[in-house]
């Protein structure tokens, strides 16, 4: 679904390389972290995935499309086969819930009667079926970052690219956004997630990818935050396979177990 | 891939009434700069129009009494054979001459109204070998017996014709400067619609809508903003052209015209096909000045 074959990016007027030889390969319906301290290339990654920036060399395959060679005029047809989800929402003010997804439609020429059966399925999916008459600004976080992921996801991306999406989010808010996305990626929808998140990253299990001054240092399946530092051995013991259903339990004592747990692992973390 | 029309009708609106007051003063100064191109236009094709009038090898007219003697005539007839200066000469009897000056009033009924064969003087329209001689030629035929009047209505239309170039130029340069203001002032427009949506822009390109989409609605709002400027120019020019008409026959001043030199003087109001032509004309600037406005700042300010 997403190759990358030796990218290397360095910004205009840098002189730090933002990527350096990056390899990396993602099937269709994976669940992919990008870890990695500030600056180390997550989000232009993922720029070079929307055709934001361009490779210096190397090259990038979505969908089996070398997308550096894409002609400008395609650019479009690439960005409405992945969603995109950011750490600031980046909802419309002047517009409601409703109003917001339906104009990721109607911006790409959608018949009316498709917007109207698309949006108001999508919004269910989020769990905001009740508020769409709302705006952004009458929402908490949460419920803004559920529209935002909406309206990546109205015209069924094959990808969903998403930069922090917890980043502004309380631990338990987070959780029920993890928990979206992880119904949107069972879909078949390929996830791939920047976060500094580690109680999230922890907790469900996935695979990780974790970067380093724009070198990939580890491309790990079912991987934590970070590598054997000083977490309890009995939290890594943890089996994936148990927390990973926890994610998709529909019911409230599951959703409250798996909220302890990752609160617990913050809480671990923040104390080291 | 179609752009649906209400889609870009409700955000070219919304972007017009958001930068209302932008959107106004482009309009305004639209408006004014497309009014001098028409006035100038109006000018440059009366004057052109009352040259065809009165053909171009007629320096000098000398009007006979309708009353004169066959005598007198002839003695006349002599006396332009004997003036040196004069290369040729056409005669015109009361029949001829009335139909001249039927046609070249035909825009002014009441004038052709009171005319009749009888009382419109023959003439002699002369073509002198240097132009210039005109008012020695009037001093030779003035005072002369059955000479009604002598006059050389093209020199006059040439002096006519001077001030009216200066005027057209003056129009015309104010109007050019006052069409690059406009450009300046539609692209600022558009500048700033695309500031203020700089949000919505940054979603459709998420979403993959393409450079078409983002651009037209700003395209659209230049393209408006011209148009409804060279509007108000266009009924502007109607209305003077109009009003020219109107002012001329209540202030009794046709009625006055002689015939000769004043007729050619006052200014008329263009026939249809002219003033339609001018209003096209108008409205074509306007929409090229808007449409270049904003693709300027469209090309410039929304970098897809
Ligand atoms: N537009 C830009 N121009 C120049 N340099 C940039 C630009 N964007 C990012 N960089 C540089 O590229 C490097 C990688 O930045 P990037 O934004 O990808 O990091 P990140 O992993 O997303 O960090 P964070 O976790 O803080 O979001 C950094 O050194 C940054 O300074
Ligand atoms: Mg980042």
């Amino acid at each position: 679904m997403i190759r990358f074959e030796d990218v290397t990016k360095t910004y205009k007027g840098s002189s730090i390389t933002a990527l350096r030889d990056v390899n990396v390969d993602i099937e269709r319906g994976e669940f992919v972290f990008l870890v990695g301290s500030s600056g180390s290339g997550k989000t232009t990654l993922l720029k070079l995935l929307l055709r934001e920036e361009l490779a210096d060399s190397g090259s990038i395959w979505v969908a089996g499309r070398d997308i550096g060679k894409l002609s400008k005029w395609r650019v479009p047809e690439l960005r409405r086969n992945l969603g995109c989800v950011f750490q600031d929402f980046r909802l419309l003010p002047n517009k409601t819930v409703t109003e917001n997804v339906a104009f990721a439609l109607e911006v790409i020429g959608r018949p009316k009667n498709q917007i109207r059966a698309q949006v108001p399925q999508v919004l269910d999916l989020v769990g905001l079926g009740q508020k769409g008459e709302r705006f952004p600004d009458e929402l908490s976080g949460g419920e803004q970052q559920r529209v935002a992921v909406a309206r990546a996801f109205v015209n069924r991306p094959l990808v969903l690219l998403a930069d922090e999406p917890t980043g502004n989010l309380d631990p338990a808010t987070s959780i029920g956004i993890m928990k979206l996305l992880d119904r949107i990626n069972r879909t078949g929808t390929t996830v791939v997630m920047a976060t500094h998140d580690v109680g999230i990253v922890d907790a469900m299990r996935r695979r990780v990818i974790e970067l380093d001054r724009g070198h990939v240092v580890r491309d790990q399946a079912r991987g934590v935050y970070g590598y054997g530092d000083d977490l309890p051995s009995s939290s890594r013991g943890v089996p994936a396979v148990a927390i990973g259903s926890s994610w998709s339990g529909e019911d409230s004592g599951e959703e409250s177990l798996s909220a302890g747990r990752v609160a617990a692992v913050r809480a671990r973390r923040g104390a080291r | 891939m179609a752009i649906p029309l209400d889609y870009v009708a409700r955000e070219t609106a919304s972007n017009l009434w958001r930068n209302r007051v932008m959107a106004l003063a482009g309009i305004a100064i639209v408006a004014v700069s497309l009014a001098l191109v028409g006035t100038a236009l109006v000018l440059r094709q009366s004057v052109a129009r009352q040259i065809v009038a009165l053909g171009d090898n007629v320096n000098v007219q000398i009007f006979v009494q309708a009353s004169a003697s066959g005598g007198e005539l002839s003695a006349i007839r002599m006396l332009i054979h004997q003036t040196p200066q004069i290369k040729s000469c056409g005669y015109l009897d009361h029949q001829q001459s009335y139909q001249r000056m039927r046609s070249l009033f035909a825009d002014e009924p009441t004038v052709a109204g009171v005319l009749t064969p009888a009382t419109t003087p023959p003439v002699f329209e002369c073509d002198l070998i240097n132009p210039n001689d005109a008012p020695v030629v009037k001093s030779v035929f003035v005072g002369v017996p059955g000479v009604f009047s002598v006059s050389y209505p093209q020199a006059a239309v040439r002096s006519w014709q001077r001030l009216a170039n200066i005027a057209q130029t003056i129009c015309l340069v104010m109007a050019i400067v006052l069409l690059v203001c406009s450009l300046v002032l539609i692209l600022n427009a558009i500048r700033m619609a695309i500031f203020s949506r700089r949000r919505e822009i940054g979603v459709m390109k998420l979403v993959g809508a393409t450079n078409w989409f983002i651009r037209v609605p700003f395209m659209l709002e230049g393209l408006v903003q011209g148009l409804l400027g060279s509007m108000v120019a266009v009924l502007f020019v109607l209305l003077a052209n109009l009003g020219v008409h109107s002012l001329l026959g209540s202030s009794g001043m046709t009625s006055q015209v002689q015939p000769g030199s004043s007729t050619l003087l006052s200014p008329s109001n263009l026939p249809a096909g002219q003033l339609f032509t001018t209003e096209a004309i108008i409205l074509v600037i306007g929409l090229i000045v808007g449409v270049a406005g904003s693709s300027v700042a469209v090309r410039r300010f929304l970098d897809v």
